[in-house]
């Protein structure tokens, strides 16, 4: 036992030594691996490549989970005190973090100083990463956006036009889109009437007329709370004529028999992509990357027009440094260069996530962008002009509750399993349940 | 249902029809008839056909991709592209080994530890006298009637205030031993160790540890095995409690692991049923080795007692 | 000589305590060795009895503590809420709904299967048989499986488009998919197939094990008093097998009560589906806990603890009476 120690006493020893002699002059970064929690494709694989040939020393632990397992699993993290070093928050969950900044790093203070890089956003989505006190606890990555992705081959043999701009004069209503999906399902061709009856795969206009719903609601300027300054923030759901005609909206969608019913990120979906049997998306910018993923046989047959009413959005998210994280200055780093306009902008042309960085706007790089698989549609320029319109708007703290809750009302509705009226009631009822009473 | 336009229902009928006829015509033998009628391992085969389906079924889907499986008429053999997969698998999870030798780990531990600890109590329980023995008993198998959900919450909390969140200890410690171990021990103990021989032993001057380790220990070792067997098939397949606790991929057991491929946007398969496979496969392995200590064990536990 | 009925094998398994109760009672009686120092008990008991106390026990209490509050996990402090939660559980229709769902899960999913198991074991029990050991292992290999596992295998096989169950259907003429996802009876029906598949041999090895209790002599009377082997089945076997009836019928309703994974996988998320028909009692516990209503989710686990209690007692009361009745051949 003796020799033993006195041995590893002297390899100690030796390497010591000459450590002690080099290690002052020397700073050789030390090799840190940063665990970063997102879900989705929030940090695309070409970021993490990019960042290691930056920093060789860094490496990047990504777990990615489905969006709702990720935040849960980042509460359950917070309630353990073992947290990652980087977290995506999203912005429907963003109104629950808020409430919670003492869990995060507060980003204002030194050595972050997130206040010199506020001015680059785009102000409502900035706001979705501070805290009910003002704490700044993450920091915005893109923006969704939405337009409506469409076909304009299928749109030409179902009697409608085919072009953009023409596309985009037939719907600047939501009605007017309603009704345009309806002289598309009268023009179905006698195959496809049948493949639904008989095969049950049906042919439509729309993938899923549910998804109107958070269209309509994120053109508004108030969604299930009010912002009081407390924590909770105020439940006005009830109230809010707002949430009631983006429900009725989408109930009359729904009824109108314009969509298939598929809903988004199932294996019907993607088959639905392939085969044509919807023609329209409703599409945020982040979508594009998915479509060319799950139909890359599709190339060149869809194109952008824009979204009825106006601007739209779904989707976003901040990225964070959870109080507890050991390598903060690390995450700090990638973090902003991750999220700085240029990278931003190269992700953008590569990924087709939209930047939230509003400097770039007006860049020519953005706004002459093209993708080809999207009929060349300028989609910098397109999506660029329609985030801009929107008004921030509110999160609370349960908001995701209730979107799921009303979710399920509608889908109950599209499937005919119950009548708009009652779904509505019961989806208040339940909200009520699980959230508590409306102001 | 038109029998001549259907060939598979067709070919199916027919293949059924001469099973039958090459059992009735084998077992023309009257006597051999009364004792066991063809259909009986006609149902039995049948049971294994559908025991076994899954497993292969998720070999197939494992192996031949996400495009063939939506097919119709679909793939019903297996295909090239296992070893693909696999790596697909590791790819969208690079921690899955880790997490399956995690899953050895904690069930080793688990296993060892119930064993142990559930035998020394269970002997306890069942041989010796001490104050407060039956009172602890029945106090004992009162709160086994409550269902784990009663607890898993405030567990969790405990858990997390002992620091051991997101860690394999918050799988392991809970589970060192549990009150379902120690009554199977009970049982067995109060069943296989006749008192005649303990207190033979005690008379000849042996104390209780050396009564417990020579006398005791080598009756029941068939029926620990069988307990740690279950211990450890319970640890590998547990779901709830790792899912609620572990969110570090690094400390993740294996069925958490399967659980996280199911995070692409969409369902995707191949990868799930490739990770099923990987993580069912050394149960199988292990089913081989010691599966019939494990019907031993149903079967005696089943009226034992 | 006993036919007292099964004690569980699976520790992960919910018990059958009641039989162990009464069982307790026989052995009390003089089992324990007196010449063997006693006293040695309290330090083989300790590591179980400490483990017990802390995680058996103090969650148990803690669990009935929270639920008087409104408790969400990353809160600080909580507000006292009295009875709030347990009013507003017996009046949540989510909640019974869970409840409804729960119990057609376990409707469709244990009475099929014991009639299957006590047939299978029926099967199994002919000394004749060959290949014994062989059919005995085969039968234990779906439980093995972990339900998760098994929930994604099955999910598989009974999606929509182009699952083997739909396809079959197609074969044999029913060209109309079924949707096992989001209708309800199919959904649950797709449950407790799982549910069955999994439980199915095991089951039978227990009731083999029954069935291999009851003496010969009693066959041999009735065949003697010319019984067919069907009269024998019915005045015999399944007489002789009451107790593991039960048993296994109160073991499969605890079990019951705490379907996750399955419905979990198939729905796809905690809520269970579009109108919650997969939204079991455990499924909703989970879900409340996710959504940070944790002294809800702890009135919940309540709840479920008294139906459990309900049921072990109404088993109770009805093996009182059987037992009254029990040895009479």
């Amino acid at each position: 036992m003796k020799k033993l120690s006195a041995r590893i006493a002297g390899i100690a020893i030796a390497f010591a030594l000459p450590l002690s002699l080099v290690a002052p002059a020397s700073a050789a970064p030390a090799a840190v691996t940063l665990t970063v929690w997102t879900y989705g494709n929030v940090i695309e694989p070409q970021a993490i490549t990019d960042y290691k040939k930056l920093h060789p020393e860094i490496t990047i632990q990504l777990k990615k989970s489905g969006l709702d397992a990720h935040h849960q699993s980042l509460i359950t993290s917070f309630l353990a005190n073992k947290t990652p070093d980087i977290a995506a928050i999203e912005v429907s969950y963003s109104g629950y973090f808020r409430s919670y900044p003492q869990y995060f790093t507060d980003l204002r203070q030194a050595p972050y100083n997130s206040a010199s890089i506020e001015k680059n956003y785009l102000d409502w989505r900035w706001d979705q990463g501070v805290g009910y006190e003002g704490t700044v606890f993450g920091i915005p990555t893109d923006v969704g956006g939405m337009q409506v992705a469409y076909r304009p081959d299928l749109f030409k043999a179902h009697g409608l036009p085919s072009t953009r701009d023409a596309v985009g004069k037939l719907w600047p209503t939501w009605n007017a889109f309603i009704a345009t999906g309806q002289k598309y399902q009268k023009n179905l061709t006698k195959a496809e009437k049948t493949s639904c009856t008989k095969k049950k795969v049906c042919y439509g206009f729309i993938d899923n007329a549910g998804t109107i719903y958070n269209a309509v609601l994120n053109q508004g300027t108030k969604k299930y709370y009010e912002n009081d300054n407390t924590k909770d923030g105020k439940l006005v759901y009830g109230s809010n004529s707002q949430v009631k005609a983006a429900f009725q909206t989408t109930a009359t969608a729904l009824g109108s028999g314009i969509g298939t019913n598929i809903n988004s990120f199932t294996n019907d979906w993607n088959v639905g992509m392939n085969k044509g049997i919807f023609a329209t998306i409703l599409a945020p910018a982040w979508m594009m990357d998915y479509i060319k993923q799950q139909a890359p046989k599709t190339k060149g047959k869809w194109d952008i027009a824009s979204l009825p009413g106006g601007g739209g959005n779904l989707g976003g998210s901040q990225l964070s440094i959870p109080k507890s994280a050991v390598h903060k200055k690390e995450a700090w780093d990638f973090m902003s260069w991750y999220l700085s306009p240029e990278e931003q902008l190269s992700i953008f042309k590569q990924y087709g996530l939209f930047p939230s960085t509003s400097v770039l706007y007006n860049d020519p790089a953005l706004k002459d962008f093209k993708d080809p698989f999207f009929n060349n549609a300028p989609v910098g320029q397109i999506y660029g002009s329609s985030v801009q319109t929107l008004k921030p708007i509110y999160e609370g703290k349960k908001q995701r509750a209730i979107d799921n809750i009303i979710g399920q009302a509608l889908s109950r509705v599209g499937l005919k399993k119950q009548s708009a009226a009652s779904a509505w009631t019961q989806a208040m009822n339940e909200i009520k349940s699980a959230v508590g009473p409306s102001k | 249902m038109n029998l001549l336009t259907n060939p598979a229902l067709l070919i199916t009928i027919l293949v059924g029809l001469g099973i039958l006829a090459w059992l009735v015509v084998h077992y023309r033998d009257k006597s051999r008839w009364r004792k066991v009628s063809p259909w009986s391992y006609l149902v039995l085969c049948f049971m294994i056909v559908v025991s076994a389906f899954p497993f292969y079924w998720m070999y197939i889907v494992a192996s031949n991709g996400n495009e063939e499986i939506s097919k119709n008429p679909p793939t019903l053999v297996p295909g090239p592209r296992f070893m693909t997969l696999i790596g697909h698998v590791f790819e969208a999870a690079p921690t899955f080994g880790l997490s399956i030798w995690n899953t050895v780990v904690v069930g080793t531990l688990i296993s060892v530890a119930q064993v142990v600890f559930s035998a020394l109590a269970g002997f306890a329980f069942a041989k010796l006298n001490f104050r407060g023995r039956k009172f602890l008993v029945l106090f004992v198998i009162g709160t086994m009637m409550l269902p784990s959900q009663l607890g898993i919450i405030p567990l969790f909390m405990i858990v997390n205030n002992l620091g051991w969140g997101s860690t394999l200890s918050a799988i392991v410690v809970p589970a060192l031993v549990t009150a379902f171990g120690v009554f199977w021990m009970r049982q067995i103990i109060d069943a296989q160790v006749p008192n005649e021989l303990l207190e033979a032993a005690s008379i000849d001057g042996a104390g209780v540890i050396r009564v417990f380790r020579s006398v005791v220990m080598p009756i029941i070792a068939q029926s620990s095995f069988v307990l740690g067997l279950f211990a450890f098939l319970g640890t590998w397949n547990d779901f709830l409690w790792p899912l609620l606790v572990l969110n570090d991929p690094n400390q993740f057991t294996v069925q958490v692991a399967v659980n996280q491929l199911s995070a692409s946007y969409t369902v995707d398969y191949a990868l799930m049923l490739g990770g099923a496979f990987l993580a069912t496969a050394p149960l199988l392995l292990l089913f081989v080795l010691v599966g019939r200590q494990l019907v031993s064990g149903v079967m005696d536990g089943a009226v034992k007692g | 000589m006993t036919n007292s009925a099964a004690k569980p094998l699976s520790p992960w398994k919910a018990s059958g305590p009641k039989k162990a109760k009464k069982r307790k009672a026989n052995s009390d009686d003089g089992s324990v060795v007196q010449s063997l120092n006693g006293g040695w008990g309290y330090l083989f008991t300790a590591p179980f009895v400490i483990m017990f106390l802390i995680f058996g026990l103090a969650p148990v209490i803690y669990s009935v503590y929270i639920a008087f509050f409104q408790w969400d996990p990353l809160d600080f402090t909580h507000v006292y809420i009295g009875l709030d939660n347990f009013v507003r559980v017996v009046q949540d229709e989510q909640f019974w709904l869970a409840v409804r769902n729960t119990f057609s899960i376990w409707a469709l999913s244990t009475f099929p299967q014991m009639v299957m198991a006590i047939a299978l074991a029926n099967v199994l029990r002919n000394p004749m048989l060959k290949f014994k050991t062989f059919w005995r292992t085969m039968l234990l290999v779906p439980n093995i499986t972990s339900v998760l596992a098994v929930a994604i295998v099955f999910g598989q096989l009974f999606s929509r488009d182009f699952g083997l169950v739909n396809l079959a259907r197609e074969y044999l003429g029913m060209s109309n998919h079924i949707n096992f996802v989001s209708e309800t009876i199919p959904g649950h029906i797709a449950i407790a197939t799982m549910i069955t598949w999994r439980w199915l041999g095991y089951n039978a090895l227990i009731f083999l094990a029954a069935m291999l209790a009851v003496p010969n002599e009693l066959y041999e009377a009735a065949s003697i008093d010319g019984a067919s082997s069907w009269r024998q089945f019915l005045y015999v076997t399944l007489p002789g097998i009451r107790n593991t009836i039960t048993f296994v019928l109160v073991v499969g309703t605890i079990g019951g009560l705490q379907v996750f994974a399955e419905p979990l996988t198939l729905a796809g998320g905690e809520s269970g589906g579009d109108s919650r028909q997969f939204s079991t009692l455990t499924l909703f516990l989970f879900e409340q806990a996710h959504m940070g209503n944790w002294g809800y989710a702890a009135t919940i686990g309540i709840m479920i603890t008294f139906i459990v209690l309900i049921i072990s007692g109404i088993n109770f009361v009805f093996t009182r009476r059987l037992g009254s009745g029990e040895n009479v051949q």
